[in-house]
This record gives structure tokens, C-alpha cells and sequence, in this order.
């Protein structure tokens, strides 16, 4: 589809384009997977997790644009009968620790701050790139999360939690800085439609397990392992995904997905949530479920014929520019060698470097040693007014 | 047994201990009920001497003052949110397009030595007024202008991209010949027009073929960057005034496309190159030298956009993510097989380009062997790799379209309208950071916002001036650039993280414990002081 013969048109069509968005199509998949509890009773939210993952990982979403947090070892714990290994079934089939798993955040990294830093990106320069979301305009995120919570809170490790309001600005924030195209928000917790329920960024549709003052039941437990081993509502909806969603050219959609949840079953009240959706409800009962747990591009093949004619050209043409860039660099270094300006920009650049090395330059030092001393000052001040007028 | 029935007699006497007192107690009580009895008001303490009672109002302000002149400001210092003030309006301009009108004037000199000068000058402008007849986007015009004749000595050479101090987008050579014909030079952007003697417009005619035919053709070379950069504006927050003339929406699929398949702009791309077999052979390929040979001289030519690392692996028994010996054009996206292969793109902080070669004879359904996964590479399958040179030249084609460089003109030209592109891309994404930082400020009041921030702001906003007066070169681009890292560095200042939310109920259980304790001796103190003097008052008086 070359450009060029459109343009021939002649163009008339008016006032088509500027009001009517571009329906864009997404090109990358991200998962964001967290499960939040910690300690061997809670066994099964890290089975959640992992199911998940094995899950996106077997429709195409690659290692590196999956973010694990996983704040326990379940497989390394001693009390585990089945060392080295995690199953979210009491028939044990499918070892969900297997021998190609990558962690991103582990134990007591798995924080609130953590997961916020996540998802706005709000990181130093130290942190690695498979630690980080790097989405753009054009990443369709599943953000999947488990725990224990409460109306509009979810737990962290037992130490502190994350409120639906803090949610709903972290993805704010994404959304003000483009970073998503479409979020598939899920959660298994009691209460956890409450989570869901102060967002207000658009582009998002979010399920959760239960109503508010319901809890989320766990679905069995394997008797040799000791303890309940998966949720209902992350069972089923990973029996629907292991038996409708076989393969990546799947088109079952989320409608398919939501439709599958059986209340009776799950033993609470699952939720979605669509006003968020450009098209509510039915748009976005459309989407497949391939955008949010696949990683489905559209490839363009390259057509035969004429084609390489044309690739040989540019190769020549790449050569000769290449060329006589040469011959022109070259006299402009002639030139710039009588005289040399500009090297401001490049001399500040390196300058900064070499304050990054220090780890953390705290420049209020001074304010606060000012603030420690005043206090102690104060405090002594106290006392000896104190004493003297007891003396008195 | 044994241990209860000695149990029950050590709890007896404690019992029995603990009930003396209360007898005891009940007694004494018993002395100030007569005694109330005996006399009928309650006795008064004995007058407090003044002296006392200034002590102890003393000893009550003085709390109150340590209370106010110390605790106070200690807290309020400590729990206050640093917001370092930003110029939010201007930013609030610069994202709505406000500020900056991005405009692209681009010079095509013409350069006419075998023409006399009023002729030139004529030619001029009747190719201006066909131009500007033409046109209908102000943000993206053609300016003609004459070239001095000086040049021409240097321009014949075909070395002069940038003559003068301005830079010239295009450059237009006159020259007789037998017959009509316009050729775009390949290797630099010089514009070639064969004009027959009878051409030459008279100086009372006010249009002329051969000014047409030249208005025509820089038309056509520039339809595309014009589309590009429309689309680009239109895209944006820009006031929709500014936007130009509507697109054809084949064209805005087209451009729609474009921007899909490109990759972000970044200074320096990485690039991997990867060969995959499903067997123990081959296991080596001279990929250096194919890259040297034909990957090598169009990364130069790109080195005033951006800069490229490379990398290399060979993998031996890969299997492919889609099996078969015609793969399906749907199943395509699923051939990388993102499980088991490492492509994982955590190799420095620059934005990877993958392109893989796998060693098989499938072909995709209509014969296609190659393709390209928008924003991420592309792949080719070949049996042979003895010879990389087909494959090469496909990685450089995909290479290009990944870049976003449009698809039509000669390499130059591209390359020039890849940099204006580029940098009205980045001016927008600057800007836009702004809106956002400024809109976030405003709307998290509990989030913190350092100085290292304001002054990204105030950088950012500097190099957007600087970019936005000189679009179109490649002084704009590097100001462009500087102005998008400051805007993204100041957006993800680190320390920015609008974190926990606190409830009210939150705040007073946090409190609670401090003031319940403090303020209740406080308060009461004064109160009580307070009802002694009124009532000291109202006796005296």
C-alpha cells in the first residue's frame, strides 16, 4: 500500500479526520501479575499468579514484558512437601515453577511504593529493563492482582496496603503520560469490586471477584500440600482460558470470558466494570481476549516481486550518501578546527555523570542537622527552665 | 489432682486479703460523711497566694508556648509537601499548541547559471505563485530562492547538503537540454530540470509549462512529508484551526499505519541480529561481514538522526512458535517464539530493533518470506545462508520503515524529512509532557514535586523555544531532543511518587495517641485557670 498513489487523489474529503479519533491498534502486551500476601497459609494467591503466568506466557506475552511480583518462595518453603515446585491442583499435573520462570520483584520488594514506582515508571537509573513497564501509546496491559483486602484496600505483606484511590492515580498518571492503550484490570480478594471502583481514567475495564462485604472463597485445597491451593474466581477463569483459549489465534472474547462465570460456582458476585470503555459496555464486550492475554501483532509480510530491485538501490544509495557525508564531515572538521565552539552542551553532560556516581546526594542535609539541633536545644531549654524554677 | 487441691486454698487467703482493704477503706469513708453531716457546706481550701497563682498560670503558658512556638512549626515543617513552584500556564500554553506553531519553511533554492537573471527571477516567481496556488497547509510551505551563483562550482559536485548558512531542503538545477525532463539525483537532494530554449517564460506571461511542470513535481516530492506532519498536528492537542486541510482517510490509514509500524524516537537504537536454526547446523554465519558490507554505510547515513549498537547471536535448536510449511498470515505474530527464545531486550537502556534470520524453507500463504512486527523487527526465513545478502537488504528496507523515514523519494530526501518529521514529533511530545506534568500537579495536591523538576521544566521549555524558531534543520532536532529527555526526565523524577492516599479517619487514628495524651492537660489546664479567674473576678467584684 504505497502512500504516494493516494496523494495523486485529489483530496476532498474534509472535517473526516480532526474531530474523529484513529481507532489505533495496539501493538505490544504487557501483564503486570501481582500477588500481594505472604507466609505459607497464602500458598494459594501464589499459585494464582503463577497460573497466570503460565497462562500469558503460553499465548505469546514474553518474558520480558511480564512483571511477576511474588512476595514468598512457596517452593523453596520448608514446609513444602513438594520441593521446588508449585501447584495450583491437588492432581498436581502442571508444576507452575517448571524450570523457566523469571521473578521480577521478589520477597520484600514486592512493596506499595514498588508496585506505584511500577506502573509510573517512577524509577531510578539503576533499575534494570526487565524491572520496568516500558509501555507506550500502544501496549494493551493486563494488570492481574491477589491478595487479601478489604473495601477499597488490598494488603502488601501483611505490613501495609494500597487503597483504591491510590490505584486509580497510579494509572492516572499513566494514562496522563500516554503509557497504556487499554488496561485489562483484574482482582481476586474479598471485597475486591471496591478496588476497581474509584477509577476514573479512561481506556479501562476492570473485573473483580466480589462484592463489597463478600468474600472470595478459595477453590480447594490439596490435602498433601497441606492448604487450599486456588481461588474460585482465578479457577475459573483459568479453566475458560486453558479450554476456549487454546491457541493465539483464539477469537473468543471477553464477553465469552465474563459470560463463563458461574456464580454459584465462584460463590460470590464477580463485577465488571465498563463506563471507563470508549463504547461501554458493548465495545468492550467485543475485544478479544487474545488483546489483553496475548500478544498478537498485526505483521505486515513483505510482498515478492519488485521489491528487491528497489532494497538494492537504497543499499547503493546508502553507500554513496555514506560517502560523501565522509568528504563532507571531513571539511567540516577542517572548518570547526579553526575555530571550535560548542562544546558547552557536552561538557555539562559528563560533568553530571559524575555526581550520579555518589548514591544519593542529600543536598537538605543542612536543613535537617539545623531542625535535629533546634529540637535537642529546645528539649534541654525545657528542662533546665524546669529545674530552675523548681530550684526557686 | 495433688496440683488443685493445693491450688484452691492459695487462692482462698488472696481473696480474703484482697476484701481487708476494701473494709478498711469503707471505714475511713465513713469519717468524712459525718463529718459533712456535722458541718453543713463543704469546707474551702485555705486562699491561694497570688505568687502561686502566677506560677502556675506561668507554668501553663509556658507549656502553651513550647506547644506553639515549637511543636507547631517542627510539625508543620516536617509534614509539609515541598511543591516547587512550576510555570504552569506556560506549560499549559506549550501543550496546547499555544506557544509554538510549528511551522516548516522549507528553502529550495534554484540555481540557474545558464539563465539570465531577470529570467531566473521570473521563473521565480511564477514557480512560487503555482506553489503557493497549490498549497493550502500554512505549516508546511515551499520557499524558492535564488542560489548565488557562487556555489555552483561546489554544488556540481553534488557535495553541498547544506549551502550557505541556511539549510536548503532541496536544491533545483537548471540546465538546457533537448527536451523536457525533471530527474531527482539519487545521492543528494538535487533536484535536476532539462528545460528547452522555448521555455523560458517571457517576462509578460504570467505562467509558464515549465514553472508548472517544476511546481508539480516539488509537489509531489513533498506530498508525503506534508501528509506526515499534517497527521502528526492533527493528532495532537493543537488548536484544530491549525490543523490543516482533512486528510483522505486512505491517506490517514496509510498514516495511521505509519505511525503503528515506528518505533519511538530515540538517539540510539540497538540492534540484534539473531539467526535461528531448528538444527545443530549452520552454527556459524558471516554476519559480520554482511553488515560491514551492506548494513554498515545506511546506519551512516543515518548518523545525524540516530546512533546504532549491534549485537549478534546464533541459536541452535529453535523451534518456531508456529509450525508448518505454509504459515498463516494470522499465526504470524505467534512465529517468534517469545517463551524459549532470548530476545529479551534488557541489553543497555536503548530501545532494541530485532531482526531474525531462521533457517527453513516455509513460506508465508502467497509466497511472502519475510515481514515486519510493527515496533519491535522483523524476520526473514531463508534455507541458505551462505549468501546474507538478500536478507540484508530486506533488514535494511524493514530497518527503514521501522525508523518511520516515508516511502517515497531518494534516500537524501527521506533522510531530511525523517529529521523534520522527527523533530515536529518530538516538539509535540515535549509539549505535551508539559500539559500532563502540568495537569498532574494540579490535580495530585498530596504528591511532592522537587526542584530537579522545576528545573527540567525550565529547561525543557527553553530548548522548545529554541526547537520551535529553528524547525526543520537539524539544529531543531537536537533541541528537540534535548527539550522531549528533559520533559520525560522531569514527568519521572523519581522522588514523585504520589503514594498512599491517607484517609481522614487514617489521619486522626495516626494522631490520636499524640493529642489525646498532650492536648487533654493542655486544654483542660487552661480551662480550669480560666474558671478560677472568672470566679476570682466575680468575687472581688
Amino acid at each position: 500500500m504505497k502512500l504516494s498513489s493516494f496523494l495523486q487523489l485529489p483530496i476532498v474529503l474534509a472535517s473526516l479526520l480532526a474531530s474523529s479519533p484513529v481507532v489505533a491498534e495496539h501493538t505490544s502486551n504487557w501483564a503486570v501479575l501481582v500477588s500481594t500476601s505472604r507466609f505459607w497459609f497464602n500458598y494459594r494467591h501464589l499459585a494464582n499468579v503463577l497460573s497466570l503466568y503460565r497462562t500469558v506466557k503460553r499465548l505469546g506475552i514474553p518474558d520480558s514484558q511480564i512483571i511477576l511480583m511474588l512476595p514468598d518462595d512457596m517452593a523453596c518453603n520448608p514446609r513444602n512437601a513438594f520441593p521446588g515446585t508449585v501447584y495450583s491442583n491437588a492432581d498436581r499435573a502442571v508444576d507452575l515453577y517448571g524450570d523457566n520462570i523469571e521473578v521480577d520483584y521478589r520477597g520484600y520488594e514486592v512493596t506499595v511504593e514498588n508496585f506505584i514506582r511500577l506502573l509510573t515508571d517512577r524509577v531510578g537509573e539503576e533499575m534494570p529493563r526487565s524491572k520496568r513497564l516500558l509501555t507506550d501509546d500502544r501496549s494493551n496491559i493486563l494488570v492481574y492482582m491477589t491478595g487479601h483486602g478489604g473495601n477499597e484496600f488490598l494488603k502488601f505483606q501483611d505490613a501495609e496496603e494500597i487503597s483504591a484511590f491510590d490505584l486509580a492515580d497510579a494509572f492516572e498518571q499513566m494514562w496522563e503520560k500516554k503509557r497504556y492503550h487499554e488496561i485489562l484490570f483484574m482482582i481476586d480478594t474479598c471485597q475486591a469490586n471496591t478496588m476497581y471502583s474509584k477509577f476514573y481514567s479512561p481506556n479501562i475495564i476492570a473485573t473483580g471477584s466480589s462484592e463489597i462485604d463478600q468474600s472470595s472463597y478459595s477453590h480447594h485445597a490439596d490435602n498433601d500440600v497441606g492448604v487450599a491451593v486456588i481461588d474460585r474466581y482465578t479457577y475459573y477463569n483459568l479453566d475458560f482460558l486453558e479450554t476456549q483459549v487454546r491457541e493465539p489465534s483464539s477469537k473468543q472474547t471477553l464477553s465469552d470470558l465474563f459470560n463463563s462465570y458461574d456464580e454459584s460456582k465462584i460463590h460470590s458476585h464477580p463485577g465488571v466494570r465498563w463506563d471507563l470503555f470508549p463504547g461501554g459496555e458493548q465495545a468492550g464486550r467485543e475485544r478479544l481476549v487474545m488483546d489483553f492475554f496475548g500478544n498478537v501483532q498485526n505483521v505486515e509480510v513483505d510482498s515478492v516481486g519488485n521489491a528487491t530491485e528497489f532494497e538494492e538501490d537504497l543499499l547503493a544509495l546508502g553507500r554513496k550518501i555514506a560517502e560523501i557525508k565522509e568528504r563532507a564531515d571531513a571539511q567540516e572538521k577542517d572548518l570547526k578546527n579553526v575555530s571550535s565552539p560548542e562544546p558547552a552542551l557536552t561538557s555539562s553532560h559528563s560533568r553530571r555523570k559524575i555526581r550520579a556516581a555518589k548514591v544519593q546526594a542529600d543536598d537538605k542535609s543542612w536543613g535537617k542537622t539545623a531542625v535535629g539541633v533546634w529540637a535537642l536545644a529546645g528539649c534541654s531549654m525545657v528542662w533546665w527552665f524546669g529545674s530552675h524554677m523548681e530550684s526557686k | 489432682m495433688s496440683a488443685s487441691a493445693h491450688a484452691t486454698p492459695m487462692v482462698r487467703p488472696r481473696v480474703e486479703s484482697a476484701s481487708v482493704p476494701n473494709e478498711v477503706q469503707s471505714t475511713t469513708d465513713d469519717a468524712p460523711v459525718n463529718a459533712v453531716n456535722a458541718t453543713p457546706k463543704k469546707k474551702e481550701p485555705p486562699p491561694e497566694k497570688p505568687e502561686h497563682i502566677r506560677l502556675r498560670i506561668l507554668v501553663i503558658s509556658s507549656w502553651w508556648a513550647i506547644i506553639m512556638f515549637l511543636g507547631l512549626p517542627v510539625w508543620w515543617y516536617t509534614t509539609t509537601i515541598y511543591r516547587a513552584s512550576l510555570p504552569l500556564d506556560e506549560m499549559r500554553d506549550w501543550a496546547d499548541g499555544r506557544v509554538c506553531r510549528p511551522v516548516f519553511p522549507l528553502r529550495i533554492s534554484i540555481e540557474a547559471d545558464s539563465l539570465q537573471d531577470h529570467e531566473s527571477q521570473h521563473l521565480l516567481r511564477t514557480t512560487q505563485h503555482a506553489l503557493d496556488d497549490l498549497n493550502d497547509f500554512s505549516a508546511h510551505h515551499l520557499r524558492l530562492q535564488l542560489s548565488p551563483p557562487t556555489n555552483a562550482s561546489v554544488s556540481a559536485n553534488g557535495i553541498s547538503v547544506e549551502g550557505g548558512d541556511e539549510e536548503v531542503a532541496l536544491k533545483i538545477r537548471l540546465l538546457p537540454g533537448t527536451e523536457t525532463k525533471i530527474d531527482l539525483q539519487a545521492y543528494s537532494p538535487i533536484l535536476d530540470v532539462y528545460y528547452t530554449p522555448n521555455q523560458i517564460p517571457s517576462s509578460s506571461s504570467s505562467s509558464s509549462s515549465l514553472a508548472t511542470s517544476i511546481a508539480n513535481k516539488l509537489r509531489e516530492l513533498f506530498a508525503e512529508e506534508q501528509a506526515m506532519i499534517a497527521y502528526l498536528l492533527s493528532t495532537s492537542s493543537a488548536p484544530p484551526e491549525r490543523s490543516p486541510k482533512a486528510l483522505a482517510p486512505e491517506v490517514t490509514d496509510s498514516l495511521a499505519k505509519w505511525t503503528t509500524r515506528s518505533m519511538k524516537y530515540s538517539r540510539t537504537y540497538h540492534l540484534t541480529f539473531s539467526l535461528f536454526t531448528p538444527t545443530a547446523v549452520p552454527s556459524s554465519w558471516d554476519i559480520e561481514a554482511a553488515l560491514e558490507e551492506h548494513m554498515k554505510p545506511l546506519l551512516d547515513s543515518f548518523s545525524s538522526i540516530s546512533n546504532f549498537t549491534i549485537d549478534t547471536q546464533v541459536q541452535l535448536y529453535a523451534t518456531p512458535g508456529v509450525s508448518g510449511s505454509v504459515l498463516k498470515k494470522a499465526d504470524l505474530s505467534g512465529f517468534i517464539n517469545a517463551a524459549e527464545w532470548p530476545l529479551s531486550p534488557s541489553i543497555g537502556g536503548a530501545p532494541t530493533v530485532n531482526f531474525i534470520v531462521y533457517v527453513g524453507d516455509m513460506e508465508v500463504e502467497g509466497g511472502g518470506k519475510s515481514w515486519l512486527i510493527p515496533q519491535w523487527g522483523g524476520v526473514v526465513i531463508q534455507s541458505d545462508i551462505t549468501d546474507l545478502r538478500p536478507a540484508m537488504l530486506i533488514f535494511s528496507n524493514q530497518l527503514m520503515s521501522l525508523l518511520g523515514a516515508p516511502e517515497t523519494g531518494s534516500l537524501p530526501l527521506r533522510l531530511l524529512t525523517l529529521i523534520r518529521v522527527r523533530s515536529a514529533g518530538l516538539l509535540l511530545k515535549a509539549s505535551g509532557t508539559m500539559g500532563s506534568l502540568a495537569r498532574l500537579s494540579d490535580a495530585l495536591r498530596s504528591i511532592s514535586i522537587p526542584k530537579s523538576v522545576a528545573d527540567g521544566v525550565y529547561t525543557t521549555i527553553e530548548h522548545l523555544n529554541q526547537a520551535c524558531e529553528g524547525l526543520g534543520g537539524k539544529e531543531g532536532l537536537e533541541n528537540a531532543r534535548i527539550a522531549e529527555e528533559a520533559a520525560e526526565k522531569a514527568f519521572f523524577e523519581k522522588s514523585m511518587v504520589g503514594q498512599v492516599y491517607f484517609p481522614d479517619e487514617h489521619k486522626i487514628a495516626v494522631y490520636m495517641p499524640l493529642l489525646g495524651p498532650v492536648g487533654v492537660p493542655l486544654v483542660m489546664g487552661v480551662l480550669k485557670e480560666f474558671k478560677a479567674w472568672r470566679k476570682r473576678r466575680m468575687g472581688g467584684v
